[in-house]
């Protein structure tokens, strides 16, 4: 599997191990194995120079976070946040029994907007999820080809986005 | 990615270079876990962005990280689900309001 990704966003359950395994360091107890694996591929995502992405939901809980915990991992991440028509894909997404949480963070990864950059959409998401990776890797032809019918029904800028690829934290860090 | 040879009395070599990269002395555990994808082995201890933050704390700081960690870790995983659950993001038509127009090139 080849995996070099030049913008990445991790969802919000591999943003909580990684939280909770500096919770875990701040006791001086090891991090659980899948605490271990969402830090790791946060470790290596930020020794190729990457800088995370995460979503506007994720970022407003860190900021409810202790600062002492949260406020590195909000100054080493982007918060992306909603272009115009990300819900609308997220209740098409919805259609290929993806759960409605599971909708928005796809649909983040195509519509997603760092304004910094100006950046829309990423390139993967890394999840913790396996049945969401595994229903979206199934269904890929399906979802594709409602995507293209409906980014080319928009306007300019919106019909050059694409999917992301979903890959588990298990397989990117195999693949790192 | 490496690949490891088990040899007949269940023993794998790590590359030195492995070893030396990843900063591994003897003695130190390793953590192997049997995954649909194969077995993945994890290096035990603290990942070197964990272990950054943690040395980057200072004395003040690392107490106050200790006992908010004892809080976090006192709760349990319902309320824990909770906190990580706050503001979710609704899909609905009527919340779109927020959504940002992308400029036309």
């Amino acid at each position: 599997m080849s995996f070099r990704p030049d913008s990445v966003l991790l969802d919000k359950g591999v943003v909580r191990r990684i939280y909770e395994a500096r919770v875990r360091a701040a006791l001086g107890a090891p991090p659980t194995p899948l605490q271990s694996e969402a830090a790791n591929v946060y470790a290596l995502l930020r020794a190729r120079g990457l800088q995370p992405c995460i979503t506007e939901q994720t970022a407003h809980i860190l900021e409810r976070r202790p600062p002492v915990f949260a406020a590195a991992l909000l100054n080493q991440t982007l918060t992306l946040r909603k272009a115009r028509y990300l819900r609308r894909w997220a209740r098409r997404l919805r259609d290929f029994v993806f759960s409605p949480e599971d909708a928005v963070i796809i649909a983040y990864g195509s519509f997603g907007l760092d304004l910094q950059t100006g950046q829309v959409g990423v390139e993967a998401v890394i999840t913790n999820d396996n049945h969401m990776a595994i229903n979206y890797r199934t269904r890929y032809a399906e979802i594709n080809e409602r995507f293209e019918a409906m980014v080319n029904g928009l306007t300019e800028p919106y019909h050059e986005l694409k999917l992301p690829h979903i890959v588990t934290a298990t397989e990117a860090l195999a693949a790192l | 990615m490496e690949r490891l040879v088990v040899e007949a009395d269940g023993k794998v070599v790590i590359p030195p270079e492995v070893i030396h990269r990843r900063g591994l002395r003897p003695g130190d555990e390793l953590s192997l876990v049997e995954a649909a994808e194969g077995l993945l082995v994890y290096q035990g201890g603290v990942d070197a962005e964990t272990a950054a933050w943690l040395a980057g704390l200072s004395e003040e700081e690392r107490r106050l990280a200790e006992a908010e960690a004892r809080r976090y870790e006192d709760l349990s995983e319902e309320d824990k689900d909770a906190i990580w659950s706050e503001g979710e993001e609704s899909i609905e038509t009527d919340a779109e309001g927020d959504e940002i127009e992308l400029p036309t090139r």
